[in-house]
């Protein structure tokens, strides 16, 4: 493959893209995981996505380093979405996450007594529901809630790496906020309903 | 201020975004108002769930194993000799040389003393690690003793478990050619290095920050120490005050 050729013979500032990308692997998996939905999709994202940016290494300008990197991985994955849209193929957003789900409920029902089951279920319960709701938010609420509340940049570095007015970046958070916490509190009082 | 004008300021005010004198402002009413405390607290509750109970997913081993062998990467096993920040800085050397006067301060900014890129190397080398400590205990009788072994001078250890700050481990590390100890905390999702700075280091690094990783002076319990972690500002001086605090 011509691509692994050219790998060795690494310019200065690919190695350190390189390394850039690597450090923050896992932030730009679980970027990729939460916009795309699933495991093959967030994969090959960020694959194509330190392709892109060893490519384009050069015109690094300076600035927060990891926000130019998770700037790439949010535009490969947003290019991916389109594609699939395009193809059609109707991936289920919490198909994966229902069966992984499951399987931490059964692996803890396993074993330990019941009180420490009956807890184990709801925390697991909880936590299913609780990746639902962000889960089903619109995408340009919940990019916004990632990027603040996971990765923790600021408002500016958040305007800077969607490339969006400041103004709209507090918009977009007060509003996937307020709509997770209305989904959660739907979620309680249905709880308490049911006696649970 | 009024309860319409604080709504609108409490989620800046949540996410340090608020200048120093609004923020007092703000701080005068929610003395007052337990309408607008309660939405500071919904907020934090929300954050607190986003982090604990939204599943964080890692990089699967075959994604980091193709980008490692794409990158040629096998010598990451072994660290480098010469640190990354070393790079780094040649090149904010180059930048601020060609940008002229105007780059100067921000040369300054980069170029922190050579024991903050020690503290900083360290702290990435133990995250690519296999494991960030060399003795594992949520027990500081356990990691004092340890240090005690090792070192001269034993740092002071404590676990702040209860107030979200879990102790996970210590190791040691070279700043310079001195051996110092490092205490390892857990925040949430975010590793956290105390290096418990000896009087031979000299005067403690001052602040820096470094793609997106600050480092921080701290006191811990009346000795210089230096943290270095990917929290937020709030998180940080959190964690600072506690630190100072420690008996």
């Amino acid at each position: 493959m011509p691509w692994a050729q050219r790998m060795s013979t690494l310019t200065p500032s690919q190695n350190l893209v390189g390394d850039l990308a690597l450090r923050h692997l896992d932030a730009a998996y679980n970027l990729g995981r939460w916009l795309l939905g699933n495991d093959a999709d967030a994969s090959d994202a960020v694959h194509d996505a330190f392709v892109r940016a060893t490519r384009a290494a050069d015109t690094y300008a300076g600035g927060n380093a990891r926000a130019w990197w998770l700037a790439i991985v949010r535009n490969c994955c947003l290019a991916r979405l389109a594609m699939r849209r395009r193809e059609r193929a109707d991936v289920a957003i919490d198909q994966v996450e229902g069966a992984k789900g499951r399987d931490a409920v059964d692996a803890l029902l396993s074993g330990g007594d019941a009180d420490d089951a009956e807890r184990a279920l709801e925390t697991a319960q909880r936590r299913a529901l609780f990746a639902r709701h962000v889960a089903g938010l619109p995408i340009e609420f919940r990019e916004v809630l990632l990027l603040r509340e996971i990765e923790e940049f600021s408002y500016r570095e958040i305007a800077d790496l969607l490339q969006l007015p400041i103004g709209t970046v507090m918009s977009r958070l007060s509003r996937a906020r307020a709509l997770l916490q209305a989904a959660l509190g739907a979620a309680t009082r249905e709880e308490v309903k049911h006696g649970l | 201020m009024d309860c319409k004008a604080a709504r609108e300021l409490v989620p800046l005010y949540f996410d340090g975004e608020l200048d120093r004198a609004t923020a007092r402002e703000l701080e005068a009413h929610l003395d007052d108002c337990a309408e607008c405390r309660d939405a500071l607290v919904a907020l934090d509750a929300l954050r607190r769930a986003l982090r604990e109970d939204a599943p964080r997913h890692a990089a699967p081993r075959e994604l980091r194993a193709q980008v490692e062998a794409e990158l040629g990467q096998h010598r990451r096993r072994t660290p480098r000799r010469v640190p990354r920040p070393w790079l780094a800085l040649a090149a904010s050397t180059a930048l601020a040389f060609l940008a002229g006067g105007g780059a100067v301060l921000l040369w300054q900014q980069q170029a922190a003393p050579p024991i903050a890129h020690d503290l900083f190397e360290s702290h990435w080398r133990a995250l690519a690690a296999a494991s960030p400590v060399d003795v594992v205990s949520t027990d500081r009788h356990t990691v004092k003793p340890w240090f005690a072994g090792k070192l001269a001078d034993a740092p002071l250890v404590q676990d702040f478990a209860e107030q979200g700050f879990a102790l996970v481990g210590g190791r040691l590390d070279y700043a310079g050619s001195e051996r110092v100890a490092v205490l390892v905390y857990r925040h949430g999702q975010h590793l956290i290095d105390v290096f418990v700075l000896p009087a031979s280091v000299g005067a403690a690094p001052s602040a820096s920050l470094r793609d997106g990783y600050a480092l921080d002076p701290v006191s811990l319990g009346g000795r210089p120490a230096a943290m270095v972690s990917d929290m937020d500002a709030t998180e940080r001086a959190r964690f600072g005050a506690l630190l100072a605090a420690a008996r």
